[in-house]
């Protein structure tokens, strides 16, 4: 009621409040951690000045759309964590479905998943302002792969916010952004903290009592606090759930320590409150960098609790300062820990004095009205930079657009096979002569090999060389199509693109004059079935796919590795000779190891199993879906850097 | 509304050496911790420029001092290492001299491609028009381009390149190979183009042609904006091309 009277003048003023979409991997009810705090209390203190909504994933089966605290929340289905990732296929199909409906997009960043949607170019109209809550630590393997699409992210970006200064310093992807980064350190709302017992003078009367508070994940450390719970006489309990709590118990009991350590599961904010004001001392123990603000510390300084922190490369530190508002230990070192926390626990007049301090320091540095002012001025800019841009960004892109791409291409492959038609008499129709006979001599050879009918062997055989032939000239040719095409590229500014593209039109174009010849033997040879035709052509499709997937990719590196050209050409040769393509494979022992892993064995499996008249393997299936998505993939960041084609040739 | 808009744009660009180009030797070099850092050139650095419908710019400089790297970070060839580029309009780059084509087909198969690749659909009359541009034989058309001197080259080239009017043109060392006479209809074509609400870049060494041709000169030297010089109105230009056609 106080708040309807409190915002209804304002929004008649202002007919509509700019909305704000929140983009981030999960939220509440399904988790309770200190990102989805800051994502609450931003939606919460900005809410008269724009209407939030969140879009997250959730593994619960239940409802989809739901209201948390005034705010609307999506949530798309996800099947559990893929290293830390949700894996919610249809995430990025709904961000791009809901980007249009919002003034401004607020991605809580690490979030790979969104990255992607921004990778591809979607929702380039609508400003985007990231949060940058912590780098990429745990799976720092990945970062390779991820980098890059989170520097077009932050590219992208009109803004950056980050809770300290020194997380730009510290990390060299932001240091690229740092004149978009803004600081703005977390706010807490102090008023709620203001339990009876907070009095400086109250001494919780064992005086032994720890606190920890934070989602039961590796890095929040909590292993290290067990063990030097173990050296001390204090009583330690910690807040929080989450995948590491069967190994922590394991710990406690290992350790003996049943009596004296406690994990008090979930809790609710008004609990947890009061269970800071009652603590003595508070801890937070993480160990690496993904920790890099640290909330539940400022929470536990504004109960007025001296802190125990670690030295970290972030934040951490710094909220709560060595030797002022906290004693910082080196991060892992149990030992340091236990002393650290013991010293407190024996010196009831210093910990009233750092309680003071950190009372004192949560209320005037992290004030919940500096918060809502920084973001506001943010959001504000943002949107405003962006309506200020957007007559300019209204205008159709000059890139050449897609069709036209396809458009070039086609055109020029064509022109490149009736130049075959000029030159000679037979025309193209010598490449189909030339394929015949490789046919014969081939098929003769593998009839005196195996006994089985050769002549109902042939159409395959034949069909089989046309397909390689193809994939064979598409990656051939695409290792030179830039540098042979660089006149076009420099000159008249063609996408490179184009002339990958082309390679593919070409051979394909080849390919049909070849196809002649296993269709004139298919005719003479075989039972004509034309629905085992139809049944191939989804397999055919793939197979094509995915070579035109790989000449965009081997194209692009052969033309920026030189050296990789002899190297692809060797290679080439050899998948001709371990692929089932002369030989089929009933040849050989159909479970050989080299077959299997071999991906053209199931490339060409996929259409050649249903024209055959048999069934494919869905492991085949599987195998070329998967090697078709990691091309895909591939091919998306070579996109990417293809923009700087013209530097290579 | 076309326009052309370069703001505070740089451009490194990275000098591939012999050996930079070795996929082999950036691994093994990883290995070894050579210290493999990139040498750049700062081809572009700093450049400003704001441009409007009917304005013809011309860049000035000696060799190397940028002038084609810009035309073709416009152009967008080059992404801008910092700074923005907007473009507003389509833009025909006619760079190199003999761009995009093939000199084993004959002239007439490379207008078509060349028509085509600009987006234009090559009809019969189409081909007819750019040919009587040209003014070279009708038999021509079906030789092959390598037997055409590089002037005649030029004259289909050019001819094809402006058939359709294009918003913004951009122009490298175009108009200095063609003879006298065919540059007077080249330049005369040009002004039609330029009339017709477009915008066109030139760049050449020859300070009499940018003169005669162009509202504004730019100096560049060493990628930077050295001076602009704003060319005197456009009327005594059109008063002395009307003399010249009288």
């Amino acid at each position: 009621m106080h708040h309807t009277q409190e915002t209804s003048p304002e929004t008649l003023e202002a007919p509509r409040r700019p909305s704000v979409l929140h983009i981030f991997k999960i939220y509440y009810p399904d988790l309770f951690g200190g990102t989805l705090t800051v994502i609450r209390d931003i939606c919460a203190s900005l809410k008269d000045a724009f209407a939030s909504a969140v879009l997250v994933c959730s593994q619960s089966a239940e409802r989809r759309e739901i209201v948390v605290n005034d705010v609307p929340v999506e949530r798309v289905r996800s099947f559990g964590n893929i290293m830390s990732l949700p894996a919610a296929p249809t995430y990025p199909w709904r961000l791009w479905r809901k980007i249009a409906a919002h003034d401004l997009l607020a991605l809580h960043a690490p979030f790979p998943l969104a990255d992607l949607v921004f990778a591809f170019g979607f929702g380039a109209r609508q400003p985007l302002v990231v949060h940058w809550h912590a780098d990429i630590v745990t799976h720092a393997g990945l970062r390779w792969f991820i980098q890059p699409l989170m520097r077009r992210t932050l590219r992208r970006a009109k803004a950056i916010i980050v809770s300290d200064h020194v997380l730009i310093d510290k990390t060299p992807l932001l240091r690229e952004f740092a004149d978009k980064c803004h600081v703005v350190p977390f706010g807490i709302d102090t008023s709620g903290y203001d339990w009876p017992t907070i009095e400086p003078h109250h001494v919780n009367d064992r005086g032994r009592l720890v606190l920890a508070c934070g989602r039961l994940v590796p890095y929040k450390g909590y292993d290290v606090l067990i063990r030097a719970a173990a050296g001390h006489n204090f009583e330690v309990w910690i807040i929080g759930e989450g995948v590491e709590r069967p190994r922590l118990e394991q710990l406690i009991r290992e350790l003996g320590l049943g009596d004296r350590v406690r994990l008090l599961g979930s809790v609710n904010d008004c609990e947890r409150i009061k269970l800071m004001c009652l603590s003595d001392v508070f801890v937070m123990p993480s160990v690496t960098n993904a920790e890099t603000f640290g909330l539940a510390q400022l929470e536990a300084m504004a109960a007025g609790r001296p802190v125990v922190n670690t030295a970290l490369d972030t934040a951490v530190p710094r909220v709560a300062r060595h030797g002022v508002e906290a004693i910082t230990v080196p991060p892992g070192d149990a030992e340091k820990l236990g002393e650290a926390i013991d010293t407190l626990i024996r010196d009831p007049e210093r910990r009233r004095r750092m309680g003071l301090a950190a009372r004192t320091r949560a209320l005037s540095r992290y004030s919940a009205t500096a918060f809502k002012q920084g973001m506001e001025t943010v959001y504000r800019d943002a949107v405003a930079a962006s309506n200020a841009e957007r007559p300019a960004t209204a205008e159709p892109p000059r890139a050449t657009g897609w069709l036209d791409t396809v458009r070039i291409a086609a055109a020029l492959a064509w022109s490149d096979m009736r130049h075959r038609y000029v030159r000679s008499l037979l025309g193209p129709f010598w490449m189909s002569l030339q394929m015949a006979i490789v046919v014969l001599v081939l098929g003769s050879v593998i009839g005196q090999m195996s006994n089985t009918g050769m002549l109902a062997r042939l159409p395959m055989l034949a069909l089989s060389m046309t397909a390689w032939t193809f994939l064979n000239g598409v990656v051939l040719d695409a290792t030179t199509a830039l540098q042979n095409s660089a006149s076009l590229i420099r000159d008249r500014a063609l996408p490179p693109v184009i002339f990958l593209l082309q390679c593919t039109f070409r051979q394909a174009l080849f390919a049909l004059h070849n196809a002649c010849v296993p269709l004139l033997l298919w005719l003479a040879f075989s039972p004509h079935d034309l629905s085992h035709g139809l049944a191939a052509l989804p397999g055919l499709l793939l197979f094509v796919a995915c070579t035109f997937a790989l000449s965009l990719v081997l194209g692009a590196m052969a033309t920026r590795y030189r050296d990789l050209k002899p190297i692809i050409e060797s290679t080439l040769m050899l998948a001709f000779l371990a692929s089932p393509i002369i030989w089929s494979s009933d040849i050989i022992n159909h479970r050989s190891t080299v077959m299997r892993i071999n991906p053209l064995t199931h490339l060409f499996a996929v259409w050649r199993e249903p024209l055959a008249g048999g069934h494919v393997d869905p492991a085949s299936i599987v195998y070329v879906l998967v090697v078709l998505t990691l091309l895909v993939l591939a091919s998306v960041l070579t996109l990417v850097h293809l923009r700087k084609a013209a530097f290579w040739i | 509304m076309v326009s052309v808009s370069l703001r505070n744009v740089c451009l490194d660009y990275p000098l591939y050496g012999a050996y930079d180009f070795s996929l082999k030797r950036r691994l093994l070099g990883h290995l070894i911790r050579e210290p493999g850092e990139m040498r750049i050139i700062r081809a572009v650095d700093d450049v400003t420029i704001e441009a409007e419908a009917g304005a013809r710019i011309g860049l000035a400089g000696p060799n190397g001092s940028g002038k084609s790297t810009l035309l073709r970070l416009i152009a967008g060839v080059y992404p801008p290492s910092r700074g923005s580029v907007a473009l507003k309009g389509s833009v025909v780059p006619l760079l190199g001299l003999n761009a995009g084509v093939n000199l084993d087909f004959v002239a007439e198969d490379n207008i078509a491609l060349l028509l085509r690749i600009s987006g234009h659909k090559p009809g019969r009359t189409v081909i007819d028009e750019i040919w009587a541009f040209t003014e070279l034989e009708e038999r021509m058309r079906r030789l092959p381009l390598r037997m055409f001197s590089s002037g005649m080259l030029m004259r289909v080239l050019f001819a094809t390149a402006t058939a359709f009017p294009a918003d913004i043109l951009l122009l490298d060392e175009w108009l200095s190979v063609v003879d006298e006479h065919f540059a007077e209809k080249a330049q005369e074509r040009l002004l039609n183009m330029v009339s017709q609400a477009a915008i066109v870049i030139i760049a050449s060494h020859d300070q009499p042609l940018l003169r005669r041709t162009c509202t504004s000169i730019i100096n560049l030297d060493h990628g930077r904006i050295a001076s602009t010089v704003t060319v005197e109105p456009p009327a005594t230009h059109a008063n002395e091309l009307r003399e010249k056609r009288a």
